[in-house]
């Protein structure tokens, strides 16, 4: 949290009350938990989702979340910045702990929640609006009262897009393809500065060219951002990822360790036949 | 079982650096033979065969590149083609040095008696065998033993260099004195004897490192079934 920031923005502050949060100072090369999940349990009606799940996420890393289909791993994507409220059957047990505050406390603003932890989907979902209109909208929504143009420019840059759409802001989103799309989407995520940016499958609707340049930037946006991320492709959560958890058939989280050993050396059986494809 | 063409390729792959490493070891064994019996036509079939290994190791080094291009194999199976990748290596040098070993019989049954070929042969032989068979049986234990043994087998390796090395001196000395003695001695004959001294140490070398082969395929299966590199160095 950057409580301790005095740019020309709203508060950071996730509540609507005043709360002491510590610094963040986002040029130490720390990797502090930045995402906990403690003792969680998410339900669909009678249906569980996920099942007693605890886990420590890095700052400034990208984890990959990975499983079969319906193991609960986009449910608790979706849990950290409560995207899951939307869902009017969706119970939720235990905590996510975010800046020291477990997110689903009565106190928390979902809104201001989601301007700290961004979300980028699987299909790229630009505004019908210019490309400037896109990145700045979030900016606007805050009430951000600094120099919009600046923002747009360098999330457009963090996106490394900047160069491919410099001279045609005023284009429509929708006139991009669909790499461009996504990084588009990126840079309207990370136009707010939030902290934590989450992906659900952000490249399965991309060709490999456009998937490529999507991996590419996650690994330059882990620099500044900590990045969750929900990928079906075992060998993409490989490439890009520095930890990766693995979530299994009923929504419980089987192994979770540094990319490198759970792509060696797993330690779970289950795991190693997942990952292996011998069951899946 | 999902992907099951690749478990087979997987398994088919096992199958064949296990049928190499047998290959391999037959013909150690008629190498051996060849360099104690002199047996020439032994030994040209030991090295006009080792085509035949060189073409098995490159479809497998064939087939581990495909492998991890086209099937990204993690975990369990991706040690199983990285060990099998370096293990066919090893496979293949051992082939290599039983041509020489075999080479060394010479017409005349030329390795000098001072060295027990057939005993250090059937030692080195042991070695591959055994690591073979660890690798096909996914074995720890007996890939830490093979390593173990490895200090033994150096160990007789040293002794019968230094007693090949005394032969030579004493064939030295024995042309020292044919050369100032006043009784003329027969030239060709010390000839004969420094040539299966030289012979036996290049056996002995390479007896050893044909050891040290084996050493190499046992480390490469202990990571293959544990993640365990402590025998790689």
């Amino acid at each position: 949290m950057s409580n301790t920031e005095t740019k020309t923005e709203p508060s950071d502050s996730l509540i609507t009350t005043d709360v002491e949060t510590e610094s963040n100072d986002r040029t130490a090369p720390s990797h502090r938990t930045a995402v906990a999940a403690r003792d969680l349990n998410v339900y669909y009606g009678d249906e569980q989702a996920i099942d007693d799940v605890s886990i420590e996420i890095p700052e400034k890393r990208v984890t990959a979340l990975i499983g079969p289909s319906g193991c609960g791993k986009s449910t608790f994507l979706r849990c950290i910045n409560r995207m899951n409220d939307m869902i009017e059957v969706c119970r939720v047990e235990g905590d996510v702990e975010f800046g020291g505050k477990n997110v689903y406390d009565a106190d928390v603003d979902p809104v201001a929640l989601r301007r700290k932890i961004g979300m980028v989907f699987q299909k790229p979902n630009p505004f019908p609006k210019s490309i400037r209109d896109n990145v700045a909208y979030g900016l606007k929504i805050q009430g951000f009262d600094g120099d919009v143009d600046a923002r747009v420019e360098e999330s457009l840059k963090s996106a490394a897009l900047w160069d491919e759409v410099k001279d045609q802001l005023d284009s429509s989103g929708l006139d991009l393809s669909g790499g461009q799309q996504q990084r588009l989407c990126i840079a309207r995520a990370i136009a707010p500065d939030p902290e934590v940016i989450l992906m659900d499958e952000p490249t399965s609707a991309l060709d490999p060219v456009a998937a490529s340049k999507i991996e590419d930037l996650i690994d330059d946006l882990a620099e500044e951002y900590t990045v969750i991320i929900v990928t079906h492709n075992m060998q993409q959560a490989a490439r890009i990822s520095d930890r990766t958890a693995v979530f299994l058939t009923g929504g419980r989280l089987v192994e979770y360790d540094d990319t490198t050993k759970i792509f060696e050396d797993p330690e779970e059986q289950r795991v190693e036949d997942y990952i292996t494809g011998k069951f899946g | 079982m999902p992907r099951e063409n690749y478990q087979e390729r997987l398994d088919e792959l096992r199958e064949d650096v296990v049928a190499m490493g047998e290959t391999v070891c037959d013909r150690l064994d008629d190498a051996v033979e060849a360099a104690v019996t002199g047996d020439e036509e032994l030994a040209r079939s030991v090295i006009e065969t080792d085509h035949e290994v060189n073409e098995t190791y490159l479809a497998l080094e064939d087939e581990c590149t495909e492998l991890l291009a086209l099937q990204q194999p993690v975990a369990g199976d991706l040690r199983l083609v990285a060990a099998s990748f370096k293990i066919i290596t090893d496979l293949e040098r051992v082939a290599d040095l039983a041509t020489n070993v075999a080479a060394y019989g010479g017409p005349e049954g030329g390795v000098h008696d001072a060295v027990d070929v057939r005993d250090l042969g059937v030692g080195a032989r042991e070695m591959v065998a055994d690591a073979v068979d660890a690798y096909a049986a996914r074995d720890p234990d007996a890939c830490r033993e093979i390593a173990a043994r490895d200090d033994e087998f150096d160990e007789r390796c040293r002794r019968a260099s230094e007693a090949v090395v005394r032969e030579l001196l004493e064939a030295d000395r024995a042309r020292n004195a044919a050369r100032d003695g006043p009784a003329p001695t027969d030239g060709e004959a010390l000839e004969t004897s420094l040539d299966e001294v030289s012979q036996a140490l290049l056996a002995v070398r390479d007896l050893e490192r044909i050891a040290d082969h084996a050493v190499n395929v046992a480390a490469r299966t202990l990571y293959m079934i544990e993640n365990d590199d402590e025998l790689i160095y």
